[in-house]
């Protein structure tokens, strides 16, 4: 009998030992997700039904057709999909993302939750809404969705979600800049933490065609109907940059009349609408105050700011 | 008794009391998206509010002079509803659905296929899979192969030269554009004119996105420009939207807020109806850059002074 050469049989374990290693690795990456997910028995009359779905990096567009490019744009690595359903009928899917950190996974759960919702003592932040629940711990970002707006349902979101958070021994903070927007008046839940174009853009149609190239910006509503943002860029010359582009796109576009102010670092517009806008730039910052707010008002805002983020 | 008239004769009719052929595809459209009813009215969407969806889509398109103005006997009807999630409000509602396809029935269409690029699963989740197979109508799941898309040249095109459109669509006489209106975090808002990717090939929807659109403005504009191009090439005979239930936020695959206004809406101009749509969440027209696009590209008007809306209690 003809002996297979050493070197053929050398590359096939060498072979073996690469896709075992490929398998191993992949088992393990979707491990750290669905350890975190209740088995059937924790979570009261909650059983697992179906299949587990697991999606990574880029095959993210295969789950979520046409609305994945947000979760990318925060920062996303995985996914783990489980549906659990009560004898009753009742049933709900459990979404387990796990982003880069703990500011992508902030961020996407200000995107995801909104001011309506209802504020509950689960992870980092939580909020129960009228069929779902999110909540955010570490970089691991959860979503629960009922199909129904029944309290069976919705008891079952909260039941689901702790099972969850009581696995999820992470830790993770708030972004820094969130703490420079003033506290007095702001409606609670209203933040909203951006990291490009999608999430700005979502929340003011009108910036993303104007302002790019921040590495991190945040948003609040505040009582009085006017919303404040602000945007960090990397050094001074971009964030001046941005300010006499963002003059310039309201000097020109038909919507909106601009008045300049004495200080050169503000300026203010008006819309059609008769809604005011207040821009200033300070460091490598701007600043926006939108809405039903006068002057002295936005000044003030943007010096609190300004004291808050020092020099 | 119903008087039968051949698909030549009806588009003489039709020819008549002001339709025009559009694009070539040969189905009927209505000249400047404008529907004339008995007694001489011009409507341009008529709206239907109530909480029975089916009894709305109904009344709906019966304000516009009911399905047989859009269907001729024995036609195939495309319809192309949306979806894509299974999370409350992000799909269009089965009775929306089974209202169009009857109707298309009872106009004497010969069949109803409801076009998708989605897995037969997407279809289960929302319920839409059951209620297109109890009102008739055949699901026609089109595989992503190249070989499944027959390219089509844009004519006036301004981003995009040429798009992929399903060859099954070509297959059919009439088509039926059914939405559900809802926020996107791309394009903030989706309605009829973004739906029309449904039929599009999914390698070709992936050149809307450039590259650089995490770092690059422009190329969210792009995104916009590509999907009017895509509408220079397919205009709907008709549109009926779901603007009953959706998602104000997280779109367009939610979960997230749901406003609920229980309108359904219907019409032939795209960007009246999507100028429409943007209202019930609060916004303009203008506001959503595709939207205006469109109105500036000679798609539709955006100016919803300019145009009868035709508001009806179902």
């Amino acid at each position: 009998m003809k002996s297979w050469p050493f070197s053929l049989l050398t590359r096939i374990f060498y072979c073996l030992c690469f896709f075992l290693f490929i398998a191993l690795g992949l088992l393990a990456v979707q491990d750290l997700l669905t350890k975190y997910l209740p088995k059937s028995g924790e979570a009261g009359i909650w059983k697992k039904e179906g299949k587990l779905q697991h999606f990574e990096g880029e095959a993210l567009y295969e789950y979520i057709d046409g609305g994945a490019e947000i979760y990318h744009e925060y920062g996303f690595k995985q996914v783990v999909v489980q549906d659990y359903v009560t004898h009753t009928g009742k049933s709900v899917s459990v979404e387990i993302f796990e982003m880069t950190d703990s500011e992508s996974a902030f961020g996407m759960y200000t995107i995801k939750t909104h001011k309506a919702g209802r504020e509950v003592s689960l992870g980092a932040d939580a909020q129960l809404a009228d069929y779902y629940l999110n909540f955010w711990k570490g970089n691991i970002l959860v979503t629960l969705t009922g199909f129904d707006e029944t309290l069976e349902t919705r008891d079952g979101l909260l039941v689901l979600a702790k099972g969850i958070d009581s696995k999820l021994d992470l830790k993770g903070k708030r972004p820094r800049i969130v703490s420079h927007l003033p506290e007095e008046s702001s409606i609670s839940q209203s933040v909203k933490y951006f990291k490009g174009i999608l999430g700005l853009r979502n929340s003011h149609p009108f910036f993303a065609l104007n302002i790019w190239g921040f590495e991190e910006g945040v948003k609040a509503d505040y009582s009085g109907d006017y919303s404040v943002f602000l945007l960090r860029f990397k050094d001074c010359e971009q964030s001046f940059s941005q300010y006499e582009q963002l003059k310039k796109s309201y000097a020109e576009h038909s919507e909106y009349k601009v008045h300049r102010t004495s200080n050169i670092e503000i300026f203010t517009a008006l819309d059609n609408r008769e809604r005011r806008f207040f821009v200033s730039v300070h460091g490598a910052s701007l600043f926006l105050v939108l809405g039903d707010i006068h002057p002295p008002q936005a000044f003030e805002i943007f010096q609190r700011i300004r004291e808050a983020i020092g020099d | 008794m119903d008087q039968k008239i051949g698909r030549r004769e009806f588009f003489k009719k039709s020819a008549r009391i002001g339709f025009s052929t559009a694009l070539g595809f040969g189905f009927a459209s209505l000249s400047e998206g404008k529907v004339s009813l008995q007694g001489g009215e011009n409507v341009d969407i008529c709206v239907a509010t109530g909480s029975d969806y089916l009894a709305s889509t109904i009344k709906a398109v019966e304000c516009l002079g009911g399905m047989k103005k859009f269907v001729p006997k024995d036609a195939k009807v495309a319809i192309l509803p949306n979806s894509q999630s299974r999370h409350p409000g992000t799909f269009t509602k089965p009775e929306v659905v089974q209202a169009v396809i009857e109707m298309c029935k009872k106009a004497g269409a010969k069949e109803v296929n409801c076009l998708t690029l989605l897995k037969r699963e997407n279809w289960e989740a929302s319920g839409l899979a059951a209620a297109v197979d109890e009102a008739g109508a055949t699901m026609k799941f089109v595989e992503s192969e190249e070989a499944n898309f027959k390219s089509v040249p844009v004519a006036g095109w301004k981003a995009i030269k040429e798009v992929m459109i399903m060859k099954e669509f070509y297959n059919n006489d009439v088509f039926i554009d059914m939405p559900i209106t809802k926020d996107h975090a791309g394009n903030k808002f989706t309605g009829t004119q973004k739906n029309l990717m449904g039929l599009n090939f999914r390698a070709n929807n992936r050149l809307f996105h450039r590259q650089d659109w995490q770092t690059n403005p422009e190329s969210i504009q792009y995104l916009d420009q590509c999907i009017v191009d895509l509408n220079k090439v397919i205009k709907p005979t008709l549109c009926v939207v779901d603007a009953t239930e959706f998602i104000t936020t997280n779109g367009p695959f939610g979960p997230g807020e749901l406003a609920k206004p229980q309108k359904v809406v219907a019409g032939m101009d795209r960007v009246v109806i999507d100028a429409y749509c943007t209202t019930l969440w609060g916004m303009r027209g203008e506001d959503i850059y595709m939207i205006k696009l469109g109105s500036e590209q000679g798609l539709g008007e955006i100016d919803l002074a300019k145009v009868k809306i035709k508001e009806i209690k179902a």
